[in-house]
């Protein structure tokens, strides 16, 4: 095989999630014509951001080899308290939502405390905080829905720079985290952890330290897209962030993150992921296929792209390998 | 001692989950205690004891069920003993049992489940205790029990009848949406079923109807609305197969400049289904046309007094299906039966209305 073509093919299997994408995207299109309408990608964007903000998170405790469960229970929680401190102590909303925030990235502390300090199971620790998290969301709402004033609900729906608020979040912290994974030094150590822990500890790497970064930063990042969520919903009612956590965790997965760590990124790995589970969602409405087969062909979708993935993981590397072959 | 300090931690962090559940329900803490709601007799000679066995509260539509039973239970005077599941079936089962060696009259739960509800009714069978399954069917009726469960395509049926009512007033064919809830649970496709029945009935009042998949979940239902409705910008009339979907609808319909009050130009017609606080609101504020209810305080009634005549028979397997028509609540008969739905009834307790 020729250089070019060598070339040509690695740049494919590079890109197959992205091909992918498009290729859906097209069908869709060819499907129902208003699929390609700008408001409808943005629509599909401002859906995936706040989920698509919990995949960013989760995406950094997969890299470690590690599992948060709890960022559903984790949004509900800090939402919930913003929304008490609004509603019944009449707290300034700016105060209200500093307060979930770091209501979130202390619920990831806690969990990095159970993981790193008393080196219990991320799963264990972490589904002990869902149920934990959740029982004390329904506490303090009493079951109740708690509404959000307008002001935060129409905030939503604000543009910056032509782009819907949630979209612009979302893509800050996209790009944040990506730049951060790949060109600051504790970025490269999670990847280093998650491919082999021992042997990082053997560098000299602070394992402990890097690993109770991601649970504080998918804690954080739970707790903003518990906000952004709510900014288009315009409350909290007890089901909110419910099972979240796997959607996160299949996003991740569906854009290239490996369940056992060290490979994975955010972009395009974890946005294309995000974007292509609601894209498919949305293209099914739009194509009014029977309710009855919808889940079918979003799991075919999903199978599809994970079983491209591995292939593609394979070939690359078999490419790689030859490549070097040819070059020495 | 790191090893020890973690078991410890780890002990005290699974206790703290189940404290955490269980103090999230207020009731179950007085149920745990045995509460008593009251100890008045109905009968001069025994004193009837009812365990009423409920699966969570964790949503305002159970808070109403578990409300309309004990306030049921209370106005008849009968002493109740009551248990919080915390959504484990299996504990409801040992509830069942425990309450059973108590040696209770009767029992009512609110299933975990459909197949819970099936596995309750046989170890009640079994010792002879009547029980009474409250808005959630078994799944088959391999055991004996008093069921009263809502008839979801009745009161769909009810509520969007009158939205074809109203629909034959504006003189044009009209585009309906269904937001259908999850094709798992039956009481969603009752829903949906009901909702078809009166579109197909009127052909010349519906155009093919546009149906937007929530699966109960608040996010996929907002998603899914905003892209059905950018692909159909021409539907004018909503049906949702739950009301607690309604917060979603405004967000998707306010940003189109269709979030309109009844006669205002551009009004889309919304009719739901559960009879919650919210749907309650928007029809004073004028911007739903109808709900249909379920009547938890006739299901609550009806369950007991089936129950309490069972008893008395000294029928210990009673088995008897009660059906609940509900109602719809419609922006005609408004003043007449507001106070009848128990989402209002619920602002009425917190004060929000009169």
């Amino acid at each position: 095989m020729s250089k070019t073509a060598i070339k040509f093919k690695l740049a494919i299997l590079k890109n197959t999630p992205f091909i992918l994408f498009v290729c859906i995207f097209i069908i869709f299109g060819i499907l129902s014509p208003k699929f390609f309408q700008y408001e409808n990608f943005e629509n599909i964007a401002t859906s995936a951001s706040y989920i698509g903000i919990v995949t960013v998170g989760m995406t950094f405790v997969l890299l470690t080899a590690g599992i948060d469960l709890s960022v559903g229970s984790n949004m509900f929680l800090s939402a919930s308290i913003a929304g008490l401190l609004i509603r019944d102590l009449n707290a300034p909303i700016w105060l209200a939502l500093l307060c979930a925030v770091l209501v979130g990235t202390l619920y990831g502390g806690i969990n990095a405390f159970f993981i790193v300090k008393l080196r219990i199971l991320p799963f264990l620790v972490t589904l002990s905080t869902l149920v934990a998290g959740r029982g004390l969301g329904l506490l303090i709402t009493k079951s109740q829905g708690v509404t959000l004033p307008e002001s935060i609900s129409n905030w939503g729906a604000v543009r910056v720079v032509g782009l819907p608020v949630p979209i612009i979040i979302y893509a800050v912290i996209a790009l944040i985290a990506h730049l951060f994974l790949k060109f600051f030094p504790m970025g490269r150590q999670i990847y280093a952890i998650g491919n082999d822990p021992e042997a990082a500890k053997k560098a000299g790497l602070n394992t402990d330290r890097s690993i109770a970064f991601v649970y504080i930063i998918s804690g954080l990042l739970a707790a903003i897209a518990g906000i952004v969520s709510v900014s288009q919903m315009g409350i909290v009612n007890a089901g909110f962030g419910d099972g979240d956590e796997f959607d996160a965790i299949a996003a991740a997965v569906l854009g290239g993150t490996s369940l056992f760590g060290g490979i994975g990124t955010i972009f395009p790995g974890a946005v294309i992921g995000t974007i292509l589970i609601q894209m498919v969602q949305a293209g099914l409405v739009y194509t009014q296929v029977d309710m009855y087969i919808q889940p079918l062909i979003q799991a075919a979708v999903i199978f599809v792209a994970v079983f491209l993935d591995s292939i593609r993981s394979r070939e690359i590397s078999k490419i790689e390998k030859r490549h070097i072959r040819v070059e020495n | 001692m790191k090893r020890y300090l973690a078991l410890a931690v780890a002990l005290i962090m699974v206790v703290t989950i189940f404290a955490g559940c269980g103090s999230t329900k207020a009731p179950d803490k007085a149920a745990e205690s045995k509460s008593e709601t009251t100890a008045a007799k109905t009968d001069a000679k025994k004193e009837i004891t009812i365990a009423f066995l409920f699966q969570d509260l964790e949503t305002e539509f159970w808070v109403a069920g578990h409300k309309a039973i004990t306030e049921t239970l209370k106005a008849k005077g009968i002493k109740v003993i009551e248990r919080n599941a915390n959504e484990d079936a299996n504990k409801q089962l040992e509830q069942a049992k425990d309450v059973i060696a108590q040696k209770v009259d009767g029992i009512i739960i609110i299933p975990q489940d459909g197949e819970s509800a099936v596995a309750i009714s046989k170890v009640c069978n079994e010792a002879g205790v009547p029980i009474g399954v409250f808005n959630r069917p078994p799944s088959n009726k391999d055991a004996k029990s008093l069921v009263v469960v809502a008839n979801n395509e009745k009161i769909a049926e009810q509520a969007v009848g009158y939205m074809a009512e109203e629909a034959k007033k504006l003189n044009k064919k009209m585009k309906p949406l269904i937001m259908v809830g999850d094709l798992g649970d039956p009481n969603a496709v009752g829903r949906k079923k009901g909702f078809y029945n009166v579109i197909e009935k009127n052909p010349d009042l519906f155009e093919k109807p546009i149906e937007v998949p929530t699966k109960w979940d608040a996010p996929t239902a907002l998603a899914n609305l905003k892209s059905a409705m950018q692909a159909n910008p021409n539907v004018d009339f909503i049906f949702t197969s739950s009301d607690f979907l309604y917060p979603q609808i405004k967000s998707v319909l306010e940003p189109m400049g269709k979030w309109k009050k009844i006669g205002e130009p551009g009004h889309v017609m919304l009719a739901g289904l559960d009879g919650d606080s919210t749907a309650g609101r928007l029809m004073d504020e004028g911007y739903v046309d109808a709900t249909g209810v379920q009547d938890l305080y006739y299901e609550a009634q009806a369950l007991l007094d089936a129950m309490l005549d069972a008893i008395s028979k000294g029928d210990k397997t009673p088995n008897q299906w009660i059906d609940d028509p509900g109602f719809a609540l419609t922006q005609a008969n408004m003043k007449d039966r507001r106070l009848d739905m128990w989402g209002n009834k619920l602002r009425k307790d917190k004060g929000e209305i009169k």
